[in-house]
């Protein structure tokens, strides 16, 4: 690379800074365009009624009235909880069975293994809708509809497969022969897990567990169609309530505010734990 | 099986068992999860089952192939048949188009550069749909909305018109998906042998060049795998559908299978109908997927 600029002409080095800067600008622009959506809907969820529809990027006159509004709503903490709770409970059930698979299909030989992971796929795939109605007609008989396990289960169906895809792309790579040779060094079998294993293969597993978690907590279709109230209705599904209702004069607002909670704590897993997560999403399909 | 009453446990025997022992917990849960309902959407789709029905005020009835014969002689089911495959290949190749494009910008500018723009991208693609899609509803809102008080369109209806509606919410979408396809082609480009790329341009190569006639050739198995992920995740777009023409625009104008069919469902109680059509979405969905998985297979992923 240095060599071919040193043989440049002065005008091909302005050339490649002109480039250079092009890309940059480019760059610019896309960071806009990704973050100005997330950016205006935070900006809506602290302007007062009076100015909210002034078009101003920065609001005017900053409020957190929104944000109280929503709080002091049954109809949204409710919604919260419920969101909260489901979303936990489902990532922790698929993470820790889809672990227990995934090193069986990473670390041992069994017939049938390429069915397993094949199969994973083909879950993770499928079209939700289609299992909306036999579900529905499954809970009202089960007594599951309009309840937490009613949404916790088929949450874990879809997160189960794609736990166990994401993981066993991450336990193929580990050096398993360190625990071989922790064990030679005089470790025990679980001594060997603790200090060798499980330290390599915590941030896979914490990895899958964010991807999972995402999938859980943004789901819409499952929560419209499987809950009727708000004993187990999620925030997206409660925000489209927000509309219609004459509880709030001008919803925009509230809107705004309830979008913005439910996007934070997503916000703040990309902001934290970004390379993981694409890394995580990459996995299966680069090799390396 | 019957190696647990085999006597003294021998060590290789005892092995062979672990893969069943950390098996048997996710295929405990998956089968009764997966299987009974798609067993259940068989059944529903051959049935009569409606709001009577499921109030219990009138038996089911096995209607045979019914509910497909009138969905096949439906013509609303071939025009939103098409306009589902219409609509998923242009969000594929808009997705693909803006998803390289950036991949490509990403290896160009500097590090720093390209950490912001995979921050905000990332950002993009977790954010939920409902956010996504509530947030670009206020922006395109008809009477005080950003965009229209920029462009000086204040009154233009953004889901008024049939192909407004779905390029509004391609857009959405596209802003959603178009992150991953980013991620994965820029993961692709720097697992290259960084020598090509450069001999390439020593031989005179502009960008655009070594794109086609060298980048792109040797990501063939990565596009491939792409390209199916995009289809698959653009066949299913549901959310930002439902919530941005409300549940499928003016008279249906906007909707897509995945939509339709739970409109059938839910909207007009047809449950067996919104089954037939959940088979049929199933039968698609299942296509692509297996052409994925050979393509997994050809592309040497140990499966």
């Amino acid at each position: 690379m240095t060599a071919v600029t040193h043989d440049r002409t002065t005008t091909g080095v302005s050339k490649e800074t002109r480039a250079k800067i092009t890309w940059s600008l480019l760059d610019i622009v896309v960071v806009v365009f990704a973050l100005v959506p997330v950016l205006w809907i935070a900006s809506l969820s602290f302007k007062t009624p009076a100015t909210l529809s002034d078009g101003n990027f920065i609001p005017r006159e900053w409020t957190l009235e929104n944000y109280r509004v929503i709080f002091s709503t049954d109809q949204f903490v409710r919604a919260l909880i419920n969101s909260i709770g489901i979303a936990l409970i489902a990532t922790a059930v698929a993470v820790v069975l889809g672990t227990m698979a995934a090193y069986a299909v990473a670390r041992l030989d069994f017939p049938g293994k390429g069915l397993l992971v094949g199969v994973s796929l083909l879950i993770a795939m499928f079209p939700q809708v289609s299992l909306v109605s036999p579900l529905f007609d499954i809970e009202r008989r089960l007594g599951l509809f309009d309840t937490w396990p009613g949404l916790i289960l088929p949450y874990i169906t879809f997160a189960l497969p794609l736990a166990i895809y994401t993981l066993s792309a991450f336990f193929k790579q580990i050096p398993w022969d360190l625990e071989k040779a922790a064990k030679m060094d005089g470790a025990t079998q679980a001594q060997a897990f603790r200090r060798v294993i499980a330290p390599l293969a915590a941030p896979g597993v914490f990895t899958t567990a964010i991807l999972v978690f995402i999938f859980c907590w943004n789901d819409f279709l499952f929560a419209m169609s499987l809950t009727s109230t708000e004993q187990s209705r999620t925030v997206p599904v409660a925000l489209s309530f927000f509309t219609g209702e004459s509880q709030f004069e001008d919803p925009t607002g509230a809107i705004s505010a309830a979008a913005v909670v439910i996007t934070i704590p997503i916000i703040l897993f990309v902001l934290f734990f970004q390379r993981r997560i694409v890394s995580g999403l990459t996995n299966g399909a680069v090799k390396g | 099986m019957t190696t647990i009453d085999a006597g003294p446990a021998v060590k290789g025997r005892a092995r062979t068992l672990t893969p069943l022992w950390l098996l048997l917990p996710a295929a405990a849960v998956l089968l009764p999860l997966f299987v009974y309902p798609i067993y259940q959407l068989g059944l529903l789709s051959v049935l009569d089952f409606r709001q009577a029905q499921v109030s219990g005020g009138q038996p089911t009835r096995f209607i045979g192939l019914d509910n497909y014969t009138d969905l096949m002689s439906a013509p609303r089911f071939w025009s939103v048949l098409w306009a589902t495959v219409l609509f998923a290949a242009a969000l594929v190749l808009v997705t693909l188009a803006v998803g390289a494009a950036l991949a490509v910008l990403l290896t160009k500018v500097s590090r720093w550069a390209a950490y912001t723009l995979s921050l905000a991208a990332m950002a993009a693609w977790a954010a939920p749909a409902m956010t996504g899609s509530t947030v670009w509803m206020f922006l395109f809102d008809t009477n005080l909305g950003l965009v229209n008080r920029v462009l000086g369109w204040e009154g233009h209806n953004w889901t008024y018109e049939r192909l407004d509606a779905f390029a509004l919410v391609g857009a959405v979408v596209v802003w959603h998906s178009f992150p991953f396809v980013m991620v994965t082609l820029y993961a692709g480009i720097k697992a290259l042998p960084e020598q090509v790329l450069e001999a390439a341009q020593l031989d005179g190569a502009n960008p655009w060049q070594s794109f086609w006639r060298v980048t792109v050739p040797m990501l063939r198995p990565i596009i491939a795998i792409v390209v199916i992920q995009s289809i698959i995740w653009d066949f299913k777009i549901f959310t930002q559908i439902y919530v941005m023409t409300n549940g499928g625009g003016i008279a249906g104008q906007n909707l897509t299978l995945n939509v339709y069919a739970y409109q059938q469902a839910f909207a007009s109680s047809e449950y067996g109908l919104g089954s037939a059509i959940g088979v049929v979405m199933m039968l698609i969905l299942l296509a692509v997927t297996l052409v994925y998985l050979r393509l997994l297979r050809r592309s040497g992923e140990p499966l």
